[in-house]
């Protein structure tokens, strides 16, 4: 029954498929040129490509020329301690390396050896650069300024009193007197002092009886003269002191150290060196009480130069015990140095001189 | 002002080029070490065939008096490197040091005609390297040797250490013979070392506390001859006696010199009560000096002569009092726990040494004259009687054993409280008295 219409419908789309798709509704052609093409032939067809392709080239490299051998045999290297060992020749005929399935090793080659001249080379000074440099006062904040006008008025002050050129009587009420005049002070002296007043012409009653002055150092003791055994002695000692080399007499030129001074830490070890051989067992009770200050001039290898121990002063006994205690100060500082004091040898200037302090206070009987 | 301009220029420019004087680096030594100084008496050389034997026993005698007194510590012979074979040969110091050797002691004996020994002698110190003052000689009998060897001993202590030594000196004592409920007792002196023992007394007779005078030439002691403690001065070169004090109904006892000898303390028991007493020798006039209802006893000169210490229980304990020498009001110094008693002043002046007795045990102990600073040096089950050495260093004692065989011994100790030792004698001892050092 519907047979009609799908033949209809089918119909239908089948014309308007050709409507659409067909050439129903094609605009007419634009009119164009033509151009009249005339026929290639084959051998003008192969011209015209051959100038497309490259030329024809030969299929192998040409080998590049050998070499000319060498005049002279080549000289064998000559190793030598100062010289470094002679490289082998690089052939310059450069090889095909043979298949190898080793991993691939690069030597790597000593560079060129170049000539090495004595002269050091001249070093272009670095260029000056800004450097800042830190003050040797650390910049202050400046005050700020004070007000010029005062905050507050003052009243203007006085003027100055000047002297009076006339001197004048001071002039009383006389009642007996006949004529009077009109009573008047008398001119004030002066407060300033004709003549400079200085300490020494007060009143010493004021003064007082001493004055507290720091106390002095202790004098050294002034040196005596030697006699000859000493000299020679000292003569010895000192041509063996300069056969030890290191062991040079210290210089006796008084000279400011110089570089930086000696650490806590340097001093306490240097301490504690000495204290180890001072040995107090044998000391007298009033040695023990004596406090011997002992100079002492060291080697620059830290050994003391024995001939240079010296006490300096001593302080809390007799000169005996005094003497009894110098001598336990020396054979402290030779015992405990015959190896050398370990001090530092760039503070040598520190060290080179040195006065020890041996005070017994706790090592008294109690 | 021109010129005023010029000298400041002048100085200045000075300031800049004189260089400043160096200033020593100073470094204080507070702490060192306590140990006996290691020192070196090889043999000393013989000058003669004669005296080969007697130079190296005196060498001995030396090192012993020295390694006695703790201060010293002898390297022995065989690790010597250097040998001393002439007095007159310079010392190689170097050998010396090497075996830490840091006092050197040589010496030579000649024996010469008519039995005259010669000593020589020098101490270095070995790593100064220079002789500690000159070398000295002595010279005597044969038999004196030891002596000799004592005196050596002496110097060579004070050249080291500053104070004189007491090796040259002798101790009185009392012997002891036979059991403790028996015991027999005399009097006896000896070298300070034990040695050379010479009896004085009998044993027929207890005697007690001996004490010599400030010359050594004569003794007081304490005798019961009469039945009653009586006081007796001997003289040691005679050994002859007289009694000293002799009251009737009295006992005296505890006698001590003055310094000067001229005098004597000591106690006197009367009625009950015992007081202190001064007797000049020369006139046998005594003067009390304590009036006290209670026991005051032990007196002992200071060295000065214008003091005396004494233990005295008027406090209701037994203390150390000071009073002036000729009396006066006695002050106290020890207010420690215990019972004080047998103060002895030093010979420095310094110290005073005691006896102590404090929970069941004595002590030998000294302090300073005010009481201050008391030290307790020995402990034991008794300890008492202290006698000083010359040189105020060295403290000897009795010291008593516990038990039905107990028997007593002296011994010594460094007012240190080290050192302690026994001295050397034959069969027991006790009270010892130092002499002051022979001439």
């Amino acid at each position: 029954m519907n047979t009609g219409q799908y033949i209809s419908g089918i119909g239908h789309i089948g014309l308007i498929g050709w409507l659409l798709l067909g050439d129903a509704f094609a605009p007419a052609p634009e009119p164009f040129d033509v151009t009249e093409v005339a026929v290639v032939s084959p051998e003008e067809y192969e011209r015209i490509v051959g100038m497309q392709q490259p030329p024809e080239t030969d299929s192998e490299a040409p080998t590049p020329p050998q070499p000319s051998e060498p005049e002279a045999p080549a000289p064998q290297p000559v190793t030598t301690p100062d010289e470094p060992p002679a490289r082998p020749e690089r052939d310059p005929k450069p090889e095909t390396p043979p298949q190898d399935d080793s991993p691939d090793v690069t030597e790597i080659l000593p560079p060129e050896p170049t000539e090495v001249q004595d002269e050091p080379p001249e070093i272009a000074p670095p260029p000056v650069e800004d450097v800042v440099v830190a003050p040797k006062k650390s910049l202050r904040p400046k005050p700020r300024p004070a007000p010029r006008v005062a905050p507050e008025p003052v009243a203007q002050p006085e003027p100055e009193a000047k002297p009076d050129e006339v001197v004048r009587e001071e002039v009383r009420k006389d009642v007996a007197g006949e004529t009077q005049k009109d009573e008047s002070d008398a001119t004030a002296p002066e407060e300033a002092a004709k003549e400079v007043v200085t300490e020494a012409e007060d009143d010493p009653s004021s003064a007082p009886v001493s004055s507290l002055r720091p106390k002095t150092r202790p004098s050294r003791p002034t040196a005596k003269p030697e006699d000859t055994a000493t000299d020679r002695r000292s003569a010895i000692e000192k041509a063996i002191a300069e056969a030890a080399g290191p062991d040079a007499a210290p210089a006796d030129t008084p000279e400011a150290p110089a570089g930086p001074p000696l650490t806590a830490g340097e001093k306490d070890a240097l301490r504690v060196s000495v204290q180890r051989c001072w040995n107090t067992g044998s000391l007298s009770s009033d040695a023990l009480r004596t406090t011997v200050i002992v100079g002492v001039k060291l080697f620059e290898n830290g050994k003391p130069d024995v001939g240079s121990i010296r006490l300096v002063s001593s302080s809390g006994g007799s000169s005996d015990s005094a003497r009894q205690a110098f001598e336990a100060a020396r054979r402290a500082i030779i015992r405990c140095g015959a190896s050398g004091y370990n001090l530092p040898k760039d503070k040598y200037a520190q060290w080179r001189d040195i006065e020890m302090t041996f005070n017994p206070e706790k090592m008294r009987i109690k | 002002m021109k010129h005023v301009l010029t000298l400041l220029s002048a100085l200045l420019v000075l300031g800049f080029t004189v260089p400043a004087s160096a200033a020593p680096l100073r470094i204080e030594i507070t702490e060192g070490v306590i140990e006996p100084l290691p020192y070196a008496v090889p043999d000393f050389v013989a000058e003669n065939s004669a005296a080969s034997k007697v130079a190296k026993d005196l060498a001995r005698v030396v090192a012993e008096d020295l390694s006695g007194t703790g201060l010293f510590r002898e390297i022995p012979a065989g690790a010597h490197i250097s040998k001393i074979t002439s007095f007159s040969s310079p010392v190689q110091f170097a050998d010396w040091k090497a075996i830490n050797a840091q006092a050197l002691v040589t010496g030579a004996v000649s024996l010469q005609s008519g039995g005259r020994l010669v000593v020589k002698f020098r101490v270095y110190d070995v790593f100064a390297g220079q002789e500690l003052g000159n070398g000295l000689q002595f010279a005597g009998t044969q038999d004196g040797w030891r002596r000799m060897a004592h005196k050596v001993a002496d110097a060579v202590y004070s050249r080291i250490t500053g104070e004189g030594g007491y090796f040259d000196s002798r101790v009185v004592f009392v012997s002891e013979t036979g059991p403790k409920d028996k015991r027999k007792k005399r009097l006896a002196i000896m070298d300070y070392d034990g040695a050379n023992v010479q009896y004085l007394t009998n044993s027929a007779n207890i005697v007690l506390a001996p004490r010599f005078s400030p010359t050594g030439d004569r003794i007081l002691y304490t005798s019961y001859e009469t039945g009653f403690p009586r006081i007796y001065v001997l003289d040691v070169a005679s050994v002859g006696r007289r009694v000293l004090e002799q009251q009737t109904g009295t006992m005296s006892f505890a006698p001590r010199f003055s310094p000067d000898g001229r005098t004597v303390v000591y106690s006197l028991s009367q009625g009950g009560n015992t007081d202190i007493y001064r007797m000049d020798i020369g006139s046998g006039r005594s003067k009390r000096l304590t009036s006290a209802p209670s026991i005051e006893t032990a007196p002992s000169f200071s060295p000065d002569g214008s003091r005396i210490v004494f233990e005295s229980d008027r406090s209701g304990t037994q203390q150390l009092y000071i009073m002036d020498a000729n009396g006066g009001e006695p002050k106290r110094i020890s207010f420690g726990q215990g019972r004080y008693g047998t103060p002895v002043w030093s010979p420095r002046g310094d110290l005073v040494a005691f006896t102590k007795q404090t929970k069941g045990r004595f002590h030998i102990g000294v302090m300073r004259t005010d009481g201050s600073e008391e030290r307790l040096l020995t402990a034991s089950f008794l300890d008492e009687g202290p006698s000083w050495s010359p040189n105020g260093r060295v403290i000897m004692f009795t010291r008593e054993t516990q038990g039905a065989s107990g028997s007593s011994s002296l011994y010594t100790v460094d007012i240190t409280g080290r050192n302690l030792k026994r001295v050397k004698t034959k069969g027991g001892a006790s009270d010892p008295a130092w002499s002051p050092l022979q001439n």
